[in-house]
C-alpha cells in the first residue's frame, strides 16, 4: 500500500512541537536484538530515527487503535505497543528508567486521534454550556456585545497580576500575563469562527506556521514537559466564584457517532478516562508487584 | 521509511467520517483521472479501486493544503512540495465543499488547536482549567505552548 512517505517524514521534522521525544530501545523487526533509537511522538504517529541528529526517520508506527502494555522482557522498564488486528506486529520497547517508562506509556496511550477528538468534543460541550449559562444570567453585565467578547465589566481572573503592583483594572491588556493569553484566545477564536462559517474560495492549510523553534526538548528521561503557560498560578480564582459548577457527566452525544470499534464504550468521555486510568493503575500495580 | 502497513490497512476498514467514489488524479505528470473509492478515517485519506477490499494507498492529512480548483474539483497538496497536487473530482458542488471541510478538520493538529482554544476560553470564563478534573492538565499535547503564535495572518490562511 502506498503512503505519502515524504510528507509523513516532513510532519515528523517540521517545526510544530512534538508531544514527546526521547531515546528508547526497540526490538528489531527480523533481528531480535534491541536497538537504541531516537523517538518523536507527534499526534498519533511515533517516528523513530537512527540518531537524534538524523534528518529522516527510519520508520513510523501509526498508533491509531493500539494498546500499550507493560511486558515481560529481558530488558528492564519494558513495554509493548499492540494492535488488535490479525497478524499484527507487537512492538517491544524499553525505557531507561521507571519514570521514563511510565511517561511513555501514558503518552502513547493517549496518542490516538479518537482520544483527542473526544477531549475536544467534551470541551466544546462544556464551553457551550458555560456560554449558555452566561447568557442566561446576563443582568448587569457589560453593555453590548456577547458575553464571550466582553472584557470590561466581567470579572476576569487572568487580568489580575501576580505581583499585585498594578491597579485593579479589569481589562485583560493591563496584565502582561493575561494579555498574551487573551491575544491568543482572540486570534484563535477568530480562526475557529472562520472555520465554522466555511467560506468557499481561498485554499486552506492545516499546517500551522510555527514562528519559534520548539522549546528545549527533554530526552525522555523523566517528564517531558515543554514550556507552557502556567494554569494554576492565578490567585483567588476559586471555584464557584464566577458561579461556575463542575460540568456533569457528559450525556450521549448527538451527531456523528463517536463509538470507536477499536475501543467500545468510549462514547462517554468520563468512562473512557476512567478506563484509561484504571488500565494504567492496574499495570503499574502489576509491575510493582513483580519487583 | 518503514511503517506498520497491516495496521494501516486494518484502519482503512474502520467506520469512516466520509466515503465516496470520486475521480482521483495523482500528482505526477502523466497521471490520469481514475475512479476511486475515497475514504476518510481519522487523519488518513484512503483510496481503493472500486470494489476492492484493500486500499491502494493512503494519504496522511497533516501539514497539507486543501484547495477548491473549480466547482466540483478540490486538490490536496502537502506543505513540503506544494506544486504536487492530488486532484479529486466530485459529482456536484456541495459534495466538493463538504469534502474540503471534512479534510481540513481531519488533522490532529487542527483538533489540537481547537482544544487549546476551548481550554483557554473556558479558563478565561471560569477561572478553572477544564482538564484538571480528568487529571490531564499536564499532558504535553494539551499545552498552550509559548512557541504558539496565532497572528491574524496565519489564522486567515486556514
Amino acid at each position: 500500500m502506498k503512503l505519502n512517505e515524504r510528507s509523513v517524514a516532513h510532519y515528523a521534522t517540521c517545526e510544530s512541537p512534538p508531544d514527546k521525544t526521547g531515546f528508547l530501545v526497540k526490538k528489531g523487526e527480523r533481528n531480535t536484538a534491541y536497538h537504541r533509537r531516537w523517538f518523536i511522538l507527534k499526534g498519533n504517529m511515533l517516528f523513530y530515527f537512527e540518531e537524534r541528529e538524523s534528518r529522516e526517520p527510519i520508520g513510523v508506527i501509526v498508533l491509531e487503535g493500539c494498546t500499550v502494555e507493560l511486558c515481560e522482557s529481558a530488558e528492564e522498564f519494558a513495554f509493548a505497543i499492540k494492535f488488535d488486528c490479525a497478524k499484527a506486529r507487537i512492538y517491544k520497547m524499553a525505557a531507561e528508567n521507571q519514570a521514563a517508562m511510565e511517561s511513555w506509556v501514558k503518552a502513547l496511550s493517549r496518542a490516538s486521534f479518537d482520544y483527542m477528538r473526544l477531549v475536544v468534543k467534551e470541551l466544546e460541550r462544556q464551553l457551550e454550556e458555560i456560554q449558555e449559562a452566561g447568557r442566561g444570567d446576563l443582568v448587569a453585565a457589560a453593555p453590548g456585545g456577547p458575553l464571550v467578547k466582553s472584557k470590561s465589566a466581567r470579572r476576569n481572573p487572568l487580568a489580575r497580576t501576580r505581583s499585585g503592583a498594578s491597579s485593579a483594572s479589569s481589562t485583560s491588556s493591563s496584565s502582561s500575563s493575561g494579555g498574551a493569553l487573551s491575544a491568543a484566545v482572540f486570534s484563535s477564536q477568530r480562526s475557529v469562527q472562520e472555520e465554522t462559517h466555511l467560506p468557499s474560495g481561498p485554499s486552506r492549510e492545516n499546517g500551522v506556521a510555527w514562528s519559534k523553534p520548539p522549546a528545549a526538548l527533554t530526552n525522555g528521561f523523566g517528564d517531558g514537559a515543554l514550556s507552557c503557560v502556567p494554569w494554576d498560578s492565578y490567585p483567588g480564582s476559586g471555584s464557584g466564584a464566577d458561579g461556575s459548577r463542575p460540568p456533569p457527566v457528559p450525556p450521549r452525544r448527538r451527531g456523528a457517532s463517536l463509538e470507536s470499534p477499536v475501543s467500545p464504550g468510549t462514547v462517554c468521555f468520563s468512562k473512557l478516562h476512567e478506563w484509561y486510568g484504571q488500565e494504567v493503575e492496574l499495570l503499574r500495580g502489576e509491575w510493582l508487584q513483580s519487583q | 521509511m518503514r511503517f506498520n502497513e497491516k495496521e494501516l490497512v486494518s484502519l482503512s476498514r474502520q467506520p469512516s467520517e466520509r466515503a465516496a467514489e470520486l475521480g482521483m488524479k495523482g500528482p505526477k505528470k502523466g497521471d490520469v483521472v481514475k475512479k476511486r473509492l475515497v475514504k476518510l478515517v481519522v487523519n488518513f485519506l484512503f483510496y481503493f479501486r472500486i470494489d476492492e477490499e484493500e486500499p491502494i494507498g493512503a494519504l496522511l492529512l497533516e501539514q497539507c493544503r486543501v484547495e477548491r480548483e473549480s466547482g466540483q474539483v478540490f486538490s490536496i497538496a502537502f506543505l513540503d512540495e506544494t506544486e504536487k497536487k492530488y486532484m479529486f473530482e466530485c459529482d456536484y458542488e456541495e459534495q466538493c465543499g463538504e469534502w474540503i471541510d471534512a479534510i481540513i478538520k481531519a488533522s490532529y493538529e487542527f483538533m489540537r488547536k481547537n482544544l487549546i482554544f476551548y481550554r483557554t476560553e473556558i479558563h478565561r470564563l471560569t477561572g478553572q482549567d477544564p482538564l484538571e478534573q480528568y487529571g490531564i492538565s499536564d499532558e504535553t499535547r494539551f499545552q498552550v505552548n509559548s512557541g504558539l503564535q496565532l497572528t491574524p495572518k496565519e489564522t486567515s490562511s486556514m
